[in-house]
């Protein structure tokens, strides 16, 4: 147990601040056979961790696709994040081990209209999903990204997802809540802009959700009047998690475990779950 | 396969120990003001095989330390240097003499967390190489229920050998492989029984169920209480819990840990310690949101953890009825109790 939960140093290679409270983070192995042994699907996670603060989880927010290099979008919100923000620049040397967790479904989606909806920082377990199927794009059918936050600024990943819009192929639809100076795209919560600017062919969509967990509930319901099957709606669930073996029951929901059985769970099986949240 | 039943009279009994202690690591209880640890022991005469209560905290610690470190590392201007490991303690073989039943099964019962999926291999090391003699309990205490749970008393194999009291003797049972195998160099002093053997261990142990205290038809609480994640009687039963994790300490089949950092200037270590579901921290997430704020919801987790998803998921019972919460909960909330009174609160 304690050789599993003994971490590989990372370098960071890139910082970008995202938001004014989210940076992305580009890491690299130290080592590089281990960096070219490194692989996981979307949906997967790793526990992150400041040597002398401690771990926290996070999910890849790239996809293997892209080799080389792995990215983590960190929203500063408890003790340790705090320490990645104010600790962390370019060079230093942070602990990573995984990846962890199950991922989403990438092979059954195929042939599927893809429809994702992210709030916030929700995009960041998204854009592995999002880079992936853009790079296999001949094997999945429409794209529709929509994406919202509480306002412009609060948006990550500006610059990629200007280069979305670019693509023909792929349908971005933006959000803020409240109408700001210069903001020419819609304006209202995520479920709202969904109802009225989304019409998915509901016999061939998968939806792949992740967002703040009022957001979900929401659009879960919207999802629902659509007339949205619950296993074609996917998400990912946040749990506390240390260990992410499955062995240090802290993620335990009824008899699943978050950290082995998730984090990408269907509407469907989340109904199963016992009413935690 | 079946192994064999043994007659050692008391004195010969007393040199094997002896002999045991002599030749291996031995863990024993030891009494100290009247409660009973698990130590190290050099001499039979230090301790107490046949220790009339359970030890305060369970067999536990020797398999899945209090704290045990990940690393150790240290930081210099060229990066972060993880030490290696000195040398590797889970090898040593191990004996730990006088474990009651409910303990061994416990052990038993965390293999299969320890098993699956992910190997844990310090907890299967350690188990590997302990051999573990258990002692039929006299008389249970009043917090004890290991009778009236999914496990039979007479026919696990949870421990290797188990010592019975048969008027001026002993019985002596080998239950596993290990067991046998460890037994070997003593068989001149052991007499092999026959078909009487069985008939005295069952007499035995029927002595002991009906001297029991507490009692529950298990299969009913367990059926009751899968639907039980709405009942009311959670909040009824916490309302006098004080969270201080005491039940979750002392319990030998909690396995939840924690992993912490602790680091002074350049040097550090990164350890894992026990947590517990009691603690409203447990599940607290950054950004504030927390699925277990309230006293009720961690209970709920605690009982139905214990007594149904564990069964569910890997098809044993977490709780073995050592009833050692129980006995160390300030303000005297038995889960006993609990689990029936929510079962019963329809």
């Amino acid at each position: 147990m304690e050789v599993l939960l003994k971490p590989e140093i990372c370098t960071i290679q890139e910082v970008i601040q995202e938001t004014p409270d989210v940076k992305t983070f580009r890491l690299k192995f130290k080592d590089d056979s281990i960096m070219d042994k490194f692989t996981w699907n979307p949906g997967q996670f790793v526990e992150f961790s400041i040597i002398g603060s401690g771990e926290c989880t996070f999910c890849i927010a790239s996809s293997s696709t892209r080799k080389g290099t792995f990215d983590c979008s960190i929203k500063k919100a408890g003790l340790i994040t705090a320490d990645i923000h104010n600790l962390l620049d370019v060079g230093s040397e942070i602990g990573i081990r995984g990846p962890y967790g199950n991922w989403f479904p990438f092979e059954e989606i195929k042939g599927q209209n893809l429809l994702y909806i992210g709030g916030g920082i929700g995009l960041a377990p998204l854009r592995s999903l999002i880079q992936y199927t853009l790079d296999n794009r001949k094997d999945y059918k429409d794209i529709t990204i929509l994406y919202g936050a509480r306002t412009s600024a609060d948006m990550v990943y500006k610059k990629e997802i200007e280069e979305w819009k670019k693509m023909e192929d792929v349908n971005v639809i933006l959000t803020i809540d409240k109408q700001e100076d210069l903001w020419f795209d819609n304006v209202g919560v995520v479920p709202k802009i969904l109802e009225e600017k989304v019409h998915p062919d509901l016999s061939c969509t998968k939806v792949i959700t992740c967002g703040p967990p009022i957001m979900i509930k929401y659009t879960l319901m919207s999802l629902d009047k659509m007339g949205f099957a619950p296993k074609d709606v996917i998400t990912t669930l946040e749990m506390r998690m240390q260990c992410g073996l499955g062995k240090c029951g802290r993620c335990n929901i009824g008899s699943t475990y978050v950290c082995k059985d998730g984090p990408v769970f269907t509407y469907e099986q989340m109904k199963k779950l016992p009413d935690e949240f | 396969m079946a192994f064999s039943i043994f007659h050692i009279s008391n004195d010969e009994l007393h040199k094997l120990y002896e002999d045991i202690i002599k030749n291996n690591e031995t863990y024993a209880p030891v009494e100290h003001s009247g409660d009973y640890k698990f130590k190290k022991v050099n001499s039979l005469k230090e301790c107490n095989t046949d220790a009339p209560i359970k030890t305060t905290a369970s067999v536990k610690p020797l398999f899945f330390p209090q704290t045990s470190a990940i690393m150790h590392y240290s930081e210099d201007a060229k990066g972060i240097k993880i030490d290696d490991p000195k040398e590797d303690v889970l090898t040593h073989k191990k004996v730990i003499l006088g474990v009651k039943h409910c303990d061994a099964r416990g052990m038993q019962v965390l293999d299969s967390v320890a098993k699956w999926d992910w190997q844990d291999e310090d907890w299967i090391k350690r188990r590997e190489n302990t051999v573990i003699f258990s002692t039929l309990c006299v008389t249970p205490e009043n917090t004890c229920f290991c009778t009236s749970l999914d496990y039979d008393v007479k026919t696990t194999d949870a421990y290797d050998v188990l010592v019975v009291n048969d008027g001026q003797k002993k019985l002596l049972k080998v239950c596993t492989e290990k067991g046998e195998q460890f037994l070997e160099p003593y068989t001149g002093v052991l007499t092999k029984l026959n078909g009487e053997g069985d008939a005295k261990l069952k007499a035995e142990f029927t002595k002991f169920k009906n001297a029991f205290h507490l009692k529950m038809d298990y299969k009913e609480v367990n059926a009751k209480l899968q639907g039980a994640f709405e009942n009311d009687g959670w909040d009824f039963e916490s309302a006098r819990c004080v969270s201080c994790s005491a039940c979750a300490f002392v319990c030998p089949t909690c396995h939840c840990f924690k992993i912490s950092d602790e680091k002074v200037r350049d040097k550090g270590v990164r350890y894992k310690s026990y947590d517990s579901c009691n603690q409203k921290y447990f599940t607290l997430m950054a950004g504030g949101h927390n699925p277990r704020t309230q006293k009720y919801r961690r209970w709920r987790q605690r009982g139905m953890h214990k007594f149904v998803y564990y069964k569910e998921r890997f098809g044993v019972n977490l709780c073995v009825g050592c009833g050692r919460c129980t006995v160390k909960c300030p303000v005297n909330i038995s889960i006993f109790e609990v689990v029936n009174n929510v079962a019963n609160n329809i």
